[in-house]
């Protein structure tokens, strides 16, 4: 796949070469709506398990925004390199769902790459039933359950073979089933990820965390301490008398 | 306009079709010659003033597309390509007509403030969804049903109450539109 | 939310979609160019016949095809009373026989196999710049999002008898296509992310 051409370029694919996945952003500040939600942001992701956690409001899904391309930096560069594309799964399946069968819904993540309507949906269906999920092939959406549905978006992320995937809190609407399937999946997949969640027990054991506060890395480091350093803030500004 | 803008596009078309179908839902009144008095209107002009010409004029095709695919989503649960030819099917026809019209105006029309934003919306209804579709429901009448211009005329004042309100609730809705998403770009203005 | 489609396997469901869309189109526009009765008359026969054929696939549509017999009674009735029996008979004979045949293609075909029919008639506009890949997803979307509406309808209607007692109604039209819009502008960046790389 080439670089696609766009005026302004401020985040750049480079494809090919290297084996792993790497994520630059080099003083990048962005602004949405009339707030600065980053200012002169550096990160350099390499690992391969990468957490995200902080208050609501500190940037994360923004991060995520500007990694996958749908926000442009005011200023600064967000650099992607890596054999192939960057998917992300959002918060609510509803309105991340196309299609209102699974097979066509993951049918969709293969049209991308120029397949027509009916193979991708044949392509599918083979791929569903190589994992033992012929079943699901022809059920329709509206008769799958929240959990269900979230695993249609996990599904079609797969399908796709993107290098790269971005969970925006994937855990907030799953039972404690769903989150230990999910959290399975992870465990499994080969892609480069990075995940953000407020149920920090799904990443605690990732190699690299990153707290997030206000649009700055407030800390940066083993999976461990980060998160323990979270909660203990969370608890010291819970106690104070507001 | 780059090809991304027509992809962005895309949800809010389908968007609009979508509400005509559940403003199908909700009961209607069959009246002589099987005119039927439905809430969809509202849906057409909805279309014409939230999403401008260009793209509510693409939300009924999608709609009346679908409608000819098999899919009951007249209100009364009728579908498929039969109701194309009914009497009443000019007034179907009419409706992207209709809207391309409503939002040509809204486009046209002051949306400075809520306010005027909603009798902008009023306005464009009322000659958009309301007179554009009787006129081509006039003329289905009189070609299809082979009525005269009298009787068909006749026929279609009895439903120009009812669309007024109509219009009435697409100011309405536009006015809390306009209020609560004071960004929105009424007559497809900037897509 | 189903489909006109009827599960009742009747012999036009086995025809191809693009067969039966074809003589539908073209038999249907032959009878628009004639005003003989010795041909409608026949030929809304046959209609009636074919459809009458389908048994019990019919039933599904019954209150479709039964409001077209009341229209083109009540347009038969209007003419007779303009003293103009035949203008009545020859519209309304001429109506029956392509709404019929509209009908009985609804019932045997899927919505999907028309779909596809038509993508294959307009591929060549393609070449004029015209994305007739598009229709199928904003099909799609439409579908997905009629669901979603009932569904926030629903929990908006939840969320207001909870507080007043009563339900919402027309009321809630405004903050649906709020809370709708907002959906579309997702639904805008899961698209352009998984279509727009």
């Amino acid at each position: 796949m080439s670089t696609p051409p766009t005026s302004n370029p401020p985040t750049t694919r480079l494809w090919g070469g290297l084996e792993g996945v790497r994520v630059q952003l080099e003083q990048v500040t962005l602004v949405r709506g009339g707030t600065t939600v980053f200012e002169s942001l550096n990160l350099d992701l390499t690992e391969r398990r990468i957490g995200l956690i902080g208050d609501n409001g500190a940037g994360k899904s923004s991060l995520f925004r500007l990694i996958c391309g749908l926000d442009r930096p005011k200023t600064g560069q967000v650099h992607v390199h890596g054999p192939s594309s960057v998917g992300m799964m959002f918060q609510n399946p509803d309105e991340q769902i196309i299609f209102p069968t699974v097979e066509d819904e993951l049918g969709l993540s293969l049209q991308a790459s120029g397949l027509s309507r009916q193979a991708a949906r044949t392509r599918a269906r083979e791929w569903l039933l190589a994992r033992g999920l012929g079943a699901w092939a022809e059920r329709a959406i509206g008769s799958l359950s929240q959990g269900q549905r979230q695993h249609v978006c996990w599904l079609s992320l797969l399908i796709a073979s993107h290098g790269l995937l971005l969970l925006d809190e994937p855990f907030s609407n799953l039972d404690l089933p769903g989150q230990a399937q999910l959290d399975r999946e992870v465990s499994e997949a080969t892609q480069h990820i990075i995940l953000s969640t407020h149920v920090l027990q799904h990443i605690r054991h990732f190699e690299r965390v990153i707290w997030l506060d206000a649009g700055a890395v407030r800390l940066d480091g083993p999976g461990h301490a980060v998160c323990m350093a979270y909660e203990a803030d969370v608890a010291a500004r819970s106690a104070r008398p507001t | 306009m780059n090809v991304n803008s027509s992809l962005r596009a895309t949800p809010l078309i389908a968007l609009f079709a979508a509400l005509l179908a559940v403003l199908g839902l909700i009961p209607k009144i069959d009246l002589p010659l099987g005119v039927p008095i439905t809430l969809q209107t509202l849906g057409v002009m909805l279309a014409g003033c939230m999403l401008g010409p260009k793209r509510g004029l693409q939300a009924l095709l999608l709609f009346l597309f679908a409608v000819a695919l098999g899919l009951p989503l007249l209100s009364g649960g009728r579908g498929g390509l039969g109701v194309f030819f009914a009497p009443s099917s000019g007034y179907l026809l009419g409706w992207p007509l209709g809207a391309l019209v409503t939002g040509w105006l809204m486009a046209l029309l002051p949306s400075r403030s809520p306010r005027s934003t909603s009798v902008s919306a009023f306005i464009a209804s009322a000659v958009g969804g309301l007179w554009v579709v009787h006129v081509c429901g006039v003329v289905g009448l009189v070609v299809l049903a082979k009525l005269t211009w009298e009787q068909a005329l006749l026929g279609t004042l009895t439903f120009v109450p009812g669309d007024l309100i109509k219009c009435g609730l697409c100011a309405m809705v536009v006015h809390t539109v306009a209020r609560g998403m004071p960004d929105w770009r009424f007559g497809g203005r900037t897509i | 939310m189903g489909s006109l489609y009827s599960e009742h396997r009747t012999w036009l469901h086995g025809v191809p979609a693009g067969l039966k869309l074809l003589v539908l189109a073209l038999i249907g526009t032959a009878l628009f160019f004639t005003d003989r009765v010795a041909v409608l008359l026949p030929s809304t026969l046959l209609c009636g016949l074919m459809l009458a054929s389908l048994g019990r696939a019919t039933l599904g549509a019954a209150k479709l095809w039964v409001s077209l017999v009341i229209a083109c009674l009540l347009v038969l009735g209007f003419h007779a009373l303009m003293h103009q029996p035949m203008l009545g008979i020859v519209s309304a004979l001429r109506l029956l026989s392509t709404a019929w045949m509209g009908v009985a293609l609804t019932l045997t075909t899927r919505y999907t196999d028309l779909l596809d029919v038509f993508e294959r008639w307009l591929s060549p506009l393609a070449h004029l710049g015209i994305r007739v890949d598009r229709v199928a997803l904003q099909l799609a979307l439409m579908l997905r999002f009629i669901d979603h509406f009932f569904g926030l309808w629903q929990r908006l209607d939840d969320a207001h008898r909870v507080r007043t007692g009563r339900p919402g109604g027309l009321r809630l039209l405004a903050p649906l296509t709020i809370q709708m819009l907002r959906s579309a502008r997702r639904v805008a960046d899961t698209l352009e992310l998984r279509l727009g790389q």
